[in-house]
Parts: structure tokens; sequence; C-alpha cells
């Protein structure tokens, strides 16, 4: 643990590597040029034999695991674990993370593995170079959360969240709003488990009252550990989501509201569809003005045409009063049909249809008001057979 | 088309590459890639592990690919290798080895072969006498030499490769104080394009981009299993063949009958095809051609167009919307789309890199779900721009940056839409993007942020992908990605409906041409080698088509190899996989989740898989092929040094005709401090020439290259040409081109232009850059009036509309669209009148 420092400027000591492999005067890095160089240099300072042995070491690794021998990887793994005593610092340095990295694959898939030793191994894994504790903490809560161990992943998130070292670096920092978000997460799971059993007592019982404390407490805890994650810029749907329903639930309808108009409409953030349709599905909830809805569907048609919310959004204009936004119901319409997966789309094709029969009627209404008998009584012919024939059963 | 209801947590930030100081929460693990979050209910918590096949393979039925097909008679040459261009001296001083072309190497290699070359012309203006300035102290007689006496001292004999031949005083002062004049004169002319020629070619040999894309494809015939394979062959690659293979779930693939082909005036690049609308359309891009082909029912194709590309076209595509749109890309930085209604038109021209500053060329279109947006790419990034909004409009879909957490140094090589094969389980909006590290799949809707990543390690540059249709309903969808140095490896995707795209189980590799090795009886060292060099050669094109049987299914896989051989390779879908039976049951839960990991399988599951081995008929192939393949003449020796004697050297004075123009264009172009080209001096004084390399068979390139050879190529020209040799080089080169393009495409072999009603080789040329140019005729596609102000894209749709209607309507239907159109904002690009088309269509 005394080469702490130096660990944390790992990521310089790649530098000078990066350099040597550039494609000339372009600023690509070119991968295999190294291989490309080794077939003709052959004078100058050639690798120790401990490097070629762990490199080539490496290469069977990834080879066997993409042939799927999870034996044979497991068997070279463990040779390759001398690299953690290479003299030379940056290999040295690199070498946990593509430890973890081709470790934990392994053990994913090996059918002799189970959840035990892939713990033994994240919890060694964590404390071999101080830079990786808490991604790996992180991903092995997530292994642990797959294989239902919803308290195991809780612990580990727990003793990840007030792990710290040194100064607080921005990386440090994001990673542990991270965790303390799954964290989050796993709460909200008890707590929605706790929301169905609630629903399920009746609201004299004595335990009603308890189970309603339990859950304050939770959702007070819970926010906390959301909040912090969600100003930063990124995609938290699952986050978003069930913080949303938590402040919901407890009446916060603004902050609700406040949170999802963030995640909406921060230019920070990557134009996410879903946080429009969070943000509109909730307005529908609270039962917002029509012309709430429309503004917010309005900026989903910008983002994505193709979203299946449009045809709703269709449906709200169809029915709305104004010309222009019958007009921009038709727009949206076609706009859906234009894409590749939507062409098929039958509830489309209805809409379509049933807008372009209103349309239809007006316009004979229209003619047979002023045209004369000759025209009225075609009209009237095609009246019917537009009547009649619809797009979904053609005839009867 | 439904968007993911829920996305994996990302971190978005933006910045440069190589942001360092940011977590990468892409963990590039596959079994992480299925730590999906669960959704919603706790309820659903135990069995959230999703489906994730621990042994989803397709299993290699030989141990390697085997050549399906006949070499290709050409004699295949690897090339410059690094050894020919960097510097082999030792790097006693540097830590890490750094690449050094070697100038002086190839300088003193042309000096020593072609020393008449570079020394006689100044050799001949000193001829007579000459002072040389170099030592002052001396006696004038001393420094004056004869240059007639010294090669007079030398009588003949030539001291190639002996530095320590007996030599006179008279030449070792020459070469002691001439040295450095002569070679200085030499270097300076040559030095600086030398190394430009040799960092290009340094550059090629680590990304070759000119084959991005591929040049193999299968275009399919009138059944699933039928169809043709379209790829070049010929020592050039311009010989564009046809071969009809018939596919067989069981067994080996049938090659019917010999290819027809078709001969092409420049080395084939990239070969495309797709069928929409039941129209197969056949695309090919050359350095500086492209041509399109319409493919009938009966498997012929009948020249389209052939479009020319002024700056160098880098990569085409056609459109999986609307039958006969070609994008196409040029290193101008100019994206044009070519319809069969409006021709040519530029969509996109931009000589800037879209993210950053990168000097590479490169460019790359495709489409997207949407028939009237395309992808628009270079090594810094992907945009997509609306060809009908106005220029300069768009959205960055991948940014090289932090938004998608790029290392330093990291480049796209390879952005393709993934939503062109029909049946495709994935939502269609998705963009598969290949680096040199890893590879990403972005969805257009949500841009910017990877929905996917994946680092594939492969060894050289990727820059062949497909994505085939799920051999099953609900069976994850194979991506196959190609390495230029012919690495495979398999993704499975999956992610239907609502769930976001993952991998559905870890990524295999495939086997490589060189696994074929062990098919091959034991050869004699030098056939053995010349083998192993033609296994060895880097992938040229890529295509595979998934065979749906009753009991497991197949995967026919063709490779193209440099050398231009096309290799096959059967993979089945491991019978454990369950994907395609849903025999996975669910979880119980309780304790049991907490089962150690896969220590159970799922009965049915046979956990060792099946060791592949040669078959018979794939042996007999390998020996047919190498029996063939040791038939291929070797290729001549890259040059041998020729017995020139200095008799040339006093030989150009005795010519009388050249007396006048050479010296005075010698020295207008010394004068000039410029290289003296042939063109400078007309007609090339005939000296005695040096051997010939044999001629192969009659054809117009060996004639050319040979009477070139001998000095007479210009003569050659003009002879081709007709004797009509224009005046100016100006004239020359753009009739070159007309011809160039007028013949690119011209049809051999088994179909005879005559019989079919498609029309002749096109002899229209269309230049991709902007200067005026006639509108070509456009065709409305179908009859009807009101298709006419009804946008392209729709058309189709529409028709379905009205192919639902009854007959008994007819005025209702017409009136139906035209109501429809005239919403429609902005048709007026689509008023131009319209004629009947010349292409076919």
């Amino acid at each position: 643990m005394s080469d702490f420092s130096d660990e944390l400027t790992r990521p310089m000591a790649e530098a000078d590597e990066v350099e040597t492999s550039m494609l000339s005067g372009t600023g690509m890095y070119i991968p295999w040029l190294r291989k490309q160089m080794e077939t003709v240099v052959t004078g100058g300072r050639k690798e120790k034999d401990f490097a070629q042995t762990t490199s080539a070491c490496l290469e069977l690794i990834q080879e066997a695991l993409l042939k799927h021998e999870w034996q044979k990887a497991a068997e070279y793994m463990h040779s390759y674990f001398q690299i953690l005593e290479d003299t030379d610092t940056s290999k040295r340095q690199a070498a946990p993370e593509i430890i973890w990295r081709l470790g934990s694959e392994i053990l994913y898939y090996h059918p002799k593995s189970n959840v035990e030793t892939f713990s033994t191994f994240a919890d060694r894994m964590k404390n071999i170079g101080v830079m990786n504790y808490l991604k790996i903490s992180l991903q092995h809560a997530l292994y642990l959360l797959h294989h239902g161990m919803l308290e195991d992943a809780n612990r580990n998130l727990s003793q990840a969240e007030t792990w710290r070292y040194g100064e607080k670096s921005s990386s440090q920092e994001i990673l542990i709003n991270l965790i303390q978000a799954y964290k989050g997460l796993l709460q909200y799971y008890t707590w929605s488990k706790k929301k169905t059993e609630l629903s399920k007592l009746d609201e004299d019982d004595y335990a009603y009252s308890t189970a309603t404390q339990n859950m304050l407490n939770h959702s007070w805890k819970t926010s906390i550990n959301f909040c912090a994650l969600i100003q930063i810029p990124g995609v938290w749907d699952p986050f978003v989501k069930s913080y949303v329903e938590m402040l919901e639930f407890y009446g916060d309808q603004d902050g609700a509201r406040e949170v999802l108009t963030n995640y909406a409409y921060d230019e920070k953030f990557p134009s996410n569809p879903n946080a429009h349709m969070y943000l509109y599905n909730f307005l529908k909830r609270e039962k917002a003005p029509k012309e709430k809805l429309i503004s917010v569907l309005k900026i989903l048609y910008q983002i994505v045409p193709s979203h299946k919310l449009m045809l709703e959004f269709h449906r709200i204009l169809r029915n709305s009063e104004k010309e222009e936004h019958r007009k921009l119901g038709l727009e949206v319409l076609f706009a859906v049909l234009d894409f590749a997966g939507c062409t098929k789309n039958i509830t489309a094709w209805k809409y379509l249809a049933k807008y372009l029969k209103q349309t239809l009627m007006g316009y004979f209404r229209y003619v047979s008001k002023q045209g004369h008998q000759v025209l009225r009584k075609k009209i009237k012919r095609m009246n019917k057979s537009v009547k009649r024939y619809s797009i979904v059963n053609p005839g009867p | 088309m439904d968007f993911p209801s829920s996305l994996r947590p990302t971190l978005f930030t933006s910045g440069p590459l190589g942001l360092s100081n940011v977590p990468d929460l892409s963990f590039m693990c596959s079994w992480r890639d299925a730590l999906t979050l669960p959704e919603d209910l706790p309820q659903s918590a135990e069995n959230v592990a999703p489906h994730l096949a621990r042994d989803l393979r397709w299993e290699p039925e030989t141990p390697g690919p085997y050549p399906l097909l006949p070499p290709n008679p050409a004699p295949w040459d690897p090339g410059l290798t690094a050894q020919d261009l960097l510097f082999r001296g030792g790097h006693h001083f540097c830590k890490r080895p750094r690449a050094t072309l070697d100038v002086t190497e190839q300088l003193s290699h042309f000096l020593w072969h072609h020393g008449d070359i570079a020394f006689g012309p100044l050799g001949n203006l000193m001829q007579e006498n000459f002072k040389l300035e170099g030592a002052r102290s001396r006696s004038k007689k001393k420094t004056v030499v004869s240059v007639k006496s010294l090669l007079q001292d030398l009588g003949g004999h030539q001291p190639w490769g002996c530095p320590w031949a007996s030599l006179s005083h008279r030449q070792r002062r020459f070469s002691i104080l001439g040295g450095p004049v002569l070679a200085k004169s030499v270097a300076s002319l040559l030095g600086e394009l030398l190394q430009e020629e040799l960092a290009g070619r340094w550059g090629q040999l680590l990304l070759n981009d000119t084959v991005t894309g591929g040049a193999l494809a299968w275009l399919p015939g009138k059944t699933s299993l039928a169809g043709q394979l379209v790829y070049p062959t010929g020592g050039a690659l311009d010989k564009l063949c046809f071969q009809e293979i018939s596919l067989t779930p069981g067994s080996d693939p049938q090659v019917l009958g010999d290819p027809g082909h078709i001969q092409l005036r420049g080395p084939v690049r990239q070969v495309v095809s797709r069928t929409v609308q039941g129209e197969a359309l056949l695309a090919v891009r050359s350095d500086y051609h492209c041509a399109m082909w319409k493919v009938s029912k009966q498997g012929r194709p009948a020249p389209l167009q052939v479009l020319q590309v002024e700056k160098g076209a880098t990569g085409i595509s056609l459109s999986p919307h609307l039958p006969g749109e070609l994008a196409v890309c040029s290193r101008s930085g100019a994206v044009c789309l070519w319809t069969p209604q409006d021709g040519l038109q530029r969509v996109y021209k931009d000589p800037k890199t879209l993210v950053f500053r990168d000097p590479s060329p490169w460019r790359w279109a495709d489409f997207t779900a949407h028939p009237r947006v395309l992808t628009v790419g270079d090594r810094t990034g992907v945009k997509m721009i609306d060809t009908q909004g106005p220029p300069g409009c768009g959205l960055l879909l991948f940014r090289g940056g932090a938004e998608a957490s790029c290392q330093k140094g990291e480049r796209v090589l390879l952005a393709q839409y993934l939503g062109k094969s029909s049946p495709t389980s994935l939502n269609p909006s998705l963009h598969l993007i290949c680096t040199q590290f890893s590879l990403y799949l972005v969805d257009e809707r949500l841009p910017l942020v990877p929905m996917l990543k994946w680092a594939h390690g492969l060894p050289s540059a990727p820059l062949l992908a497909q994505l085939l249709p799920a051999p099953c309903p609900s069976a994850p969808q194979p991506l196959l990605v190609a390495g230029h140095g012919g690495q495979l490896q398999l993704l499975h995707l999956s992610g239907e409906g609502v769930s976001a795209p993952r991998l559905a189980g870890p990524p295999q590799s495939l086997p490589v041409r060189m696994d074929a090795l062990s098919g091959f009886p034991l050869l004699e060292p030098t056939s053995q080698r010349q083998l192993q060099e033609r296994l060895s050669a880097p992938t040229l094109g890529l295509t595979a088509s998934v065979l749906p049987s009753a009991c497991t299914p197949g995967l026919a896989l063709f490779h193209l190899s440099a050398a231009g051989d096309v290799f096959y390779q059967h993979l089945r879908l491991q019978e454990c996989s369950g994907c395609c039976r849903n025999t996975q049951p669910p979880r119980d839960p309780g304790p049991e989740s907490h089962a150690p990991v896969g220590a159970a399988p799922s009965p049915g599951r046979t956990p060792t898989p099946a060791v592949a081995s040669w078959t018979p008929q794939a042996t007999a192939c390998c020996s047919r092929w190498l029996k063939a393949l040791l038939k291929v003449p070797q290729p001549p020796p890259l040059w041998t040094a020729p017995t020139f004697s200095h008799r040339h050297l006093l030989g150009y004075k005795q010519q009388p005709g050249d007396e006048g123009r050479v010296p005075a264009g010698l020295r207008a172009a010394m004068g000039r401090g410029r290289l003296l080209r042939q063109q400078d001096l007309g007609s090339l004084p005939t000296a005695e020439p040096p051997p010939a390399p044999e001629s192969g068979p009659e054809d117009e390139l060996s004639e050319r290259l040979s009477e070139a050879w001998e000095g007479r190529g210009a003569a050659w020209w003009e002879r081709r040409q007709g004797g009509s040799a224009g005046p100016g080089r100006q004239v020359r080169r753009h009739k070159r081109r007309t011809q160039l393009s007028s013949t690119f495409s011209s049809l051999s072999g088994r179909w005879d232009l005559s019989d079919g009603p498609s029309p002749p080789p096109s002899p229209d040329h269309l230049s991709l850059e902007p200067r005026p140019r006639p509108r070509p005729p456009a065709t409305p596609l179908s009859q009807e009036l009101w298709a006419r102000s009804v946008p392209l894209e729709r058309q189709q749709t529409l028709r379905d509309y009205m192919a639902k209607l009854p007959p008994a309507c007819p005025t209702a239907a017409s009136a139906t669209p035209s109501q429809a159109s005239s919403i429609r904002s902005t048709p007026s690009r689509r008023q131009a009148p319209r004629k009947k088309s010349r292409m076919g269509f």
C-alpha cells in the first residue's frame, strides 16, 4: 500500500505508449502497429522474458475466452497473476483492471464457478490497487443483485459508499453518487414491496401505521440517495422513475415535476426520449391542461417523430378545436408512417383512414351545399362507398 | 418501433477523446452488459437474471473455412511489408520502438540499381570537362576530370556490389569529390517525393481503408437457398464474377456452373447488393467510378448507371427503402445521392471533418430508418443529415469524444445502418460504429449515447460487418465483424420491443483461413510457403446467410481473400443454446436462486461442444483447389538489377534525333529545379531496352505495360486512341476518362446483351463535382397520376393502401392521396417535369 501515489498517476503513465503507436501525423492510434514493428526491429532493447510470457499469456486468455474455453482460460489466468510482480510500474498498475475484467468474465461463465467464488475473487480484487475499489464494488453488487441476493448487494454498496481514498476526486465523487443511487434503487425495491403489502392491509390495523412509518423512513433515505446523482448529466431512467414514483406517493407533486422537468429539459443532459415520456405520463396522471400536454409532446415530436406516443399526440391534436393543431396532427401521422419500423403500423393507418374520411365528408358536404344536381348525385354515391369501406375491413 | 422503456444508467460527459478523469462506466465485460436492472418491481427480482445463454454458440463444422471455388488464376503477391518500409537498425537508446521510414535505404537502392537514370543526365551534361571546386589548394590540373576518360578507365567493367573493386586514382578522386554533388541533386529532387510515397504506403499497410464495406455480396435468387455470389477476381481484382450457388441446410453448398463475369476497368473495392420492393440491385465501387446494375429475376444484371468520382470514391450504400437509390461519398467530402428519378444530387459537402480536425479524407454514408435521412461519417464522428433540409443542418449521431468514452487516438473505421436486414428483431433504428478498439451500437433516436459498447480487441482494422436475421424467432441476431487481417468475431445481439439492445451471450471468434491449413495435404516447403502466403492474404469481403432448418439452424459464411479466393465455412447453432426451443425454465424464487452459477445446466444441454473435424468433401475441395493453385505461376521476382553498361551513357550522344530536345529539356528542368519527366521530352530516346518481363496472355494491360517498358508507351496510347492525339494533356485526360467510364462495364461471358431488354452499357457519366449538369430524365414509379405529387417514400405504402380498396370506387381512391399531398408543405423539388427514363426503370 506504499505506492498509492503513483497508482493515481496511472492514466498519465500510459500516455507515452500512445505516442509511439500513432499513425505518422494523423494522431490515430493503431493497436496492431506494435506487431508490424516486431517483424522488423531486430536490434536494440528486447522485451524481457517475463514481459514476453505475460503478454503471451494474456493473448492466450483472450483467445480462450473468445472460443468459450472457460476451463482453459482459468488455467492461463492462474499463470497470468505473475504480472502483479512486474518490475515495470506502469504495467503492474494497469494489471488489476485487466485481471478483474478477464477474471470476472471467466468466473461468470465457468461451469464450476458459483456466487461464493465470484464474491471471494471480487473482494480480493477490490484491495489490489485502490483505483478499482469503487468500480469493482459496484459490479459485484450488480452481480449479486442479479442472483437475487438483494441484501448482500445492499451491504456491499453500503461498504463502498463510505469508502474514501485521499482527496476526493471528481471521478470518485461520481462513482460514489452512482453507488448511492444503486443503493437507493435497492431501497426502492423494498419500499415497493412494502407498498404492495400495505395495499393488502386494513387501514385500521395496528400493523398499518407501523408499516406506513417504515415506508416514510425509507422514502426519506432513498431521496437523499437519488438526489445527488440525477443532477449529474447522464441517462438515469431507472433512478428517476423510482424516485418520481416515491415522491408522487408522498404527495410531493412539485418535487416530482421539478425532477422530471429538469431531467427532460436540462441542456446538459442528452436528449433522452424517455425523459419526455416520463414527464408526459406524469402530467397526464396529474390531469394537466391539454395545452401543456401538447407542448411536451411537441418537443418529443421534434426529437423522435417515430415515438409510439406520437399516435396519442395525433389523437389529442385531432380532437383539438384549433385548425393548426389538426394540421399538425396529420403531419405527425405522416411522419410516423415514414419510418422503417412503422410503415406497417395498423393503428397509424386506421387513424389516417379516419382522418381522411372526416376530411372527405366535410368536403362532400361543402360541395353538395353549392354544387349542381348531377354532382350531388355522384357525390352521394362516393359518400356511401367512403362510409362503407375502411382500410381494415376492405368491403363487406 | 418501441423505444426501450428504461435505458441503462450512463454518465454523459462531453469533451475530447481520452478524457481521463471520468470513470468509464461501460465496463467492457460481456456479462456486465447482461446485467440490466430489474424492471420495476421487486417481485420480479428473483428471476431478474435475464436469459444470458451461457453456451450460446455457433459451432463450426470444419476446423477452418475451405475453398469453395477454384483459386484465382492470377498469382498472389503480398506486396510491401513493414520490412520493406521501416528502418531496421537497432534502437539502442529508445525505450519504446518507434516506426521510422527508411528513405535512405530506398534511395540508395535506387541510386545503386538505376545509376544510369539517377546520374546519367548529369554525367551526360558534364561529359566534356568540368571543374570540381572541392579543393582550392590543389592545382587546377588535378581538379579537372574528363568523364570520357573516367569511363574509359572503367572499360566496361561494372563494380556492382563490390566496393573494393579495383579503381583508378581518377575514379576514386571523382567519387570523393563528385559524390556529394551528384547524390545531392538526386536526393533533393526525389527525397521528398519518396518520403511522401513511403509514408502513404506505410499508412496503407497499417490501415487500408479502400476495402471498407467489403467486396463480396450475396444476391438472393428465387428461393432463399439459391443465389449468386458476386465478387471480383483476376490479378487486379477487376473482373466482377457472378457465381450461382445453391445452399442446402444439411450439406455443403453446390456451385452451379461456371461464373458469368463483367470485365471492368479498375479494381473493385466494394460490392453492395440489396433487394428492395422485389427489385434486386447491385452497386460496385472502384477507385474513381461507381456503377449500378439491376438484377433480373433470372439473375442477369442490366447496367443502370455509371458514375465518375473525380476525387475518388470512398464508400457507397444502397437504400433499404427505395429501389435504386445510391449514396456515394467522395474524398472531397461530398456525399451524393443518385436516384433513378432525379439523377445525381449532392446532399452534403464539407471538406472538413465533423468533430475535430483529422487529415483522413475517408468518408462514409449510409441510410437510416427514415428514407430521407442519411448518415455521413468520417474518422471523427457520424452525423445524420436530412437530404431535404437546408444544407449544413444535421444532428451528430456519434461523436469521437467523451460522450462514448472514446480513448485517445480512437477513430471511426466503419459505420453501418443495421436496420437493413428486413426481418429484424432489433429496432430498425440502430447503427453500428466500429473503431480500432470497440464497437458501438447507437440508436438514432438517442444520439451520442451508445446503447452498447464492446471492446472487440481485433488485431486488425474491423472494416467489414454484417447483421444477420435471427435463425429462429426470439433468438438473438448474430452480428459478424471481420478484421482486415482475416479475424472474425460473432456477437449475439438481442433486444426486442421495449428492452435495450444487449449482448445475449459472450462473443465468440470464428476460425480464420489459416486454420484451413490442416485440411490440406503436406507439401514441400516452397509450395507450403506459397499456400500459407495465399491463406494469410487479407480479407476483402464477407457475406453470410442463415439457413433455417427444423433441427439446428445453420450459417453459411463466405469470405473473399485479397488473393481473389472465395472460402466457405458452415456453422451451426449449438443445440443446447435452447434459444429456439424456449426450454429455459423460469428460475424458481427462493433459495434455489442462490444456486451456483451454471452449476445446474438445464435439461437438454450438452456441455461439451462437438469437436469439428474435416469432412471428406471438404478435404476433397481442399486438394482440388491446391492442385489448381500449384499450377498458378509464381509471381515474377520483384525486380533485379538490369545489367546496364556505361555505353548507354555515351550512347546518348550518338542519337541525332534527340540532339536538340533532350538536353534542352533537361537544362530547362534543371534551371527550374524540377524533375525531368518523360512528357517534357516528348517521345523517348530509343535506348537499348532492358529485358522486358515475360508477357502473359494477350490482354490490353500487359500489352500496354510491355510497350511502356520498351519506351513506347505514348505511341501505344496514341495508337489506341486512333491516332487522334489531342494537343494538350488536359484534353487527353478528359478523353481517357470518358472512355474509361463508358467502357467501365462491358458484359461478357454468359450474358449476351442482345437478348435482353436492357440498354447497352450506359454512356452517361456524371461527375460528382458541383458542375452544372443536365437534369437526368426521371421516371414516375407508376403511371398513376396521383403518384407524382406524393413523396417517394410514401408511394409504396399508399399503393398498398390502394390495393386494399375495392376497384369499385376509383374516384374516391384518386381523391384520397391527393388530399393528403396537398397538406404536405414543400413538394417543390418534385415539380420538375418528368420524362421517361432511359435507365430501364
